[in-house]
């Protein structure tokens, strides 16, 4: 081959090097930037005056003077649209039959609209779901809601060999002549006024338990559950996992069967599909020992534990062998017995790499959905006391993302809701190993000093 | 503080013997409680899976597509399940090996240490990420892109991986020909050649990325958005097992290679893979392990439609994997425990358990070897 070929096939190769690492890191970027952004939006956003009118009835939370101050603004400034729906309806009352026929179901959807953008009208029953009681507490939706208020969304079909196609029309063009085409361009125009929409830094939505299926409402249960998951998970991984990396390194003879055989197991154990412990979990926890009578936090965090198990052993089992070997020389010549010198000279050495190794698995708990499906997740459920955890299964936030975000009846509506959930677990996960990337930092340092 | 004797009777030496033997034991049985534990899934999930099998025979299993667990005449044919897990392994291992290995290779040997301590944490955060996030991600941000402009990503990803590949060939393959001819024709070739061939190639770039761009996608959870997410998935294992094996070839090597005259990337490619290539083989079984296993991805974006697609590798149909459907089935089957709908899942729980066993197995095989090997 030619010398310039052969040059042009190294600079080649060291672009396609490059070229995959830059693809990573976008990989990364085009993965977070969504989710951080939106997610965001849940803790962030304008919010109306439903926002805290549901904020001070629900949670008891804000001013109860300012809120029904502003609620009966509000409701001033809502007053005019709901005397011309009335004002037309009397004059359908007189009006004809023919009158009647033409516009009764126009009317009957018009307030459907407005209920669905303001809550209920005044006068009106209160409704027995929670999600109708209020009207739109974000502004982003609320604009959606008026949008659906003030246009017409029909497909056209004329075309046979195409799709139907999408046609907006003004609904006023449906009340045109008459008295009500008025409405539309008066809540166009005073629509802030209504709903008085107003930047809000909704912290509580980590803190808020959810209302009506996360209509309204925070995460709590879910954010808890998690935490109860996960801590759980590492109490039982953790003594199990640091026991046998102590053995492993200090007392078993590398060579000898059964440490190979046991070795051969953990890293069977490590590989083995998520989805498959938590059907173990499900046969062995629940169906053969009865931990508790169905799913619970419990047996969920057992199995999480014998998830992380092999990464809690692996990343002690480093530590412990990185500890210079001076340090047990010194300890024995001191005339500690050998289990003496491993608690008060090799673990101490070792925790920050222990810690560390701890700290990414209780990420990796976190995180796993797929164990938890048969043997702890709930779509829905209170916050669990520390008592009830052995035997109550608990929403979690992985589970509750899965689930929010393909079971449920209204995806759409809640589409903040899922982002925010989603962007606090990716949080707590990167917190975790933000973590333990200081910790190993800092071990490093310590090492080279 | 009390004095202690100096001399250790034979009684007290025989009881520290003793309580040190203890103590080994206790310690062997704590840690062989992991071993325990492997043993333990194993019978627990055969436990349950063999009446599946006792009761409906294997045949059907493994060679039929009908998959209608609940209905009257329930028919328990996985096949289509199965190809559709290998389908989309396949796909993520596409996507994950040649970024995973030669973004290995760029951090192993090309980049300076102090990149390199800076790419490190993206690789981290990359395997951190829940896989629940992935499915999410694919869902709900990928899937309705895909959907609404698919033919357009189609197209940019054809030009985006055609024109480096194809540009490299066209040079390359216009330099040998060149360095054939001689005097005015090598003078005159050495323009026009790589003009016709580029020519060409760019024809025949644009009339497949117009092919590609006219495909309309029915639906955006389909076989690609997984492949694609799957492979970002398993790219950090993939990345951070096969550049263990590429620092663990020694320096030496490397040199003679240098000191006969090798570029970078024929030492990297003729001297140093072939070295390391028992532990990319590793990598590349860790990878495909990965991406059997995962879950939460498959089945939130890969439309789960229990059928073999057609042709098999046209991955913009939707297909179901085994992890999928366990995880979406077992919630119905739970309610009739003993039922075949119920141990059916546990059957293919126990495939997937036989799968990645042996794929471990094989692995460790071939590292071990390669340990043997060097020594």
């Amino acid at each position: 081959m030619q010398i310039s070929s052969r040059r042009l096939l190294d600079r080649s190769f060291t672009a396609a090097g490059f070229a995959s690492i830059a693809l990573m890191g976008t990989a990364l970027i085009v993965l977070l930037f969504p989710i951080i952004g939106r997610g965001i939006g849940a803790f962030v956003f304008r919010g109306t005056v439903e926002h805290r009118r549901l904020q001070l009835e629900q949670f008891a939370h804000g001013d109860p003077e300012s809120v029904e101050f502003e609620v009966s603004e509000a409701l001033a400034a809502r007053r005019p649209v709901y005397d011309m729906v009335d004002t037309f309806k009397n004059e359908l009352e007189s009006g004809g039959f023919a009158l009647r026929r033409k516009y009764a179901d126009r009317v009957a959807e018009l307030e459907d609209r407005l209920r669905d953008l303001f809550g209920p009208a005044p006068g009106d029953p209160r409704p027995i779901l929670l999600r109708d009681q209020y009207g739109q507490v974000r502004w982003d939706r609320a604009e959606v809601k008026l949008r659906d208020l003030l246009t017409v969304e029909s497909y056209d079909y004329s075309n046979p060999n195409e799709m139907g196609q999408k046609v907006l029309t003004p609904r006023s063009e449906g009340f045109a002549g008459t008295s009500l085409a008025q409405l539309f361009p008066y809540v166009e125009e005073h629509v802030d006024e209504m709903l008085r929409p107003r930047w809000t830094f909704y912290w509580r939505f980590l803190t808020n338990g959810s209302l009506d299926a996360h209509f309204f409402g925070g995460i709590w249960p879910e954010l808890l559950g998690t935490l109860y998951l996960t801590i759980g998970a590492i109490l039982f991984a953790v003594p199990l996992g640091v026991i046998s990396a102590i053995y492993l390194v200090e007392y078993a003879r590398a060579d000898s069967r059964l440490v190979t055989v046991i070795r051969s197991c953990i890293s069977t154990l490590a590989g083995v599909p998520s989805i498959v412990f938590g059907l173990f979990g499900l046969a062995f926890f629940i169906n053969t020992l009865h931990v508790s009578p169905s799913k619970s936090v419990l047996a969920g965090s057992l199995t999480l534990g014998i998830l992380v198990l092999p990464l809690v052993i692996r990343s002690s089992e480093e530590a412990i062998r990185s500890v210079p070997q001076t340090f047990r020389e010194a300890a024995l010549a001191l005339g500690a017995t050998r289990w003496r010198a491993i608690v008060a000279v090799i673990l101490p050495a070792a925790l920050p790499g222990i810690l560390t190794g701890i700290v990414i698995s209780m990420g990796r708990a976190a995180g796993e959905t797929a164990p938890i499906i048969f043997t702890a997740a709930v779509s829905v459920g209170r916050p669990l006391s520390l008592w009830d955890t052995a035997s109550q299964p608990t929403p979690a936030l992985p589970w509750n993302i899965y689930n929010l975000c393909s079971e449920h009846e209204a995806v759409d509506e809640i589409r903040h809701v899922q982002f925010g959930m989603v962007f606090t677990l990716v949080m707590l996960v990167l917190l975790l190993n933000g973590v333990a990337i200081f910790l190993r930092a800092r071990i490093g340092k310590k090492l080279r000093n | 503080m009390p004095r202690r004797n100096l001399l250790i009777s034979r009684a007290a030496g025989r009881r520290k013997r003793l309580m040190a033997f203890a103590g080994h034991a206790v310690l062997l049985g704590l840690t062989s409680s992991s071993a325990v534990t492997v043993l333990f899934i194993f019978y627990f999930i055969i436990r349950d899976a063999l009446p599946f099998f006792q009761l409906r025979g294997v045949t059907e299993f493994f060679t039929s597509t009908a998959w209608y667990p609940s209905a009257e005449n329930a028919s328990f044919g996985a096949l289509s399940i199965f190809v559709g897990t290998g389908l989309v392994t396949l796909g993520a291992i596409f996507v994950a090996v040649p970024v995973g290995v030669s973004a290995a290779i760029c951090l192993s040997d090309i980049l300076p240490f102090r990149v390199r301590q800076l790419v490190k944490p993206v690789i981290e955060v990359l395997a951190a990420i829940p896989s629940v996030a992935f499915g999410f991600f694919a869902l709900v941000v990928l899937a309705p892109q895909l959907q609404e402009r698919g033919g357009l990503i189609l197209s940019v990803a054809v030009w985006l991986i055609g024109v480096p590949i194809l540009g490299l060939t066209v040079l390359i393959a216009a330099n040998s020909i060149t360095s054939r001819l001689s005097g005015w024709s090598h003078r005159a070739g050495r323009w026009i050649i790589p003009l016709v061939l580029g020519g060409l190639t760019f024809a025949a770039l644009s009339h497949l990325s117009g092919r590609v761009g006219a495909i309309e996608i029915v639906s955006g959870a389909n076989a690609l958005n997984v492949c694609v997410i799957l492979g970002i998935m398993a790219l950090p294992t993939v990345v951070s097992v096969s550049e263990d094996a590429l620092q663990s070839v020694g320096r030496e090597l490397r040199e003679g290679a240098y000191a006969l005259g090798a570029t970078r990337a024929e030492t990297l490619l003729r001297v140093v893979l072939p070295a390391g290539r028992s532990g990319i083989c590793a990598a590349i079984i860790l990878g495909i392990m990965r991406a059997i296993g995962e879950t939460m991805v498959v089945w939130m974006a890969s439309g789960n439609a229990a059928q073999i697609p057609h042709p098999w590798f046209n991955l913009l149909e939707p297909v179901r994997t085994l992890t999928a459907t366990i995880a979406g089935e077992m919630g119905e089957a739970d309610h009739v425990t003993g039922s075949a709908r119920y141990h059916v899942l546990f059957g293919m729980a126990l495939c997937l358990l036989t799968i990645s066993y042996f794929f471990n197995l094989i692995s460790e095989v071939i590292v071990r070897r390669s340990d043997k090997g060097k020594t």
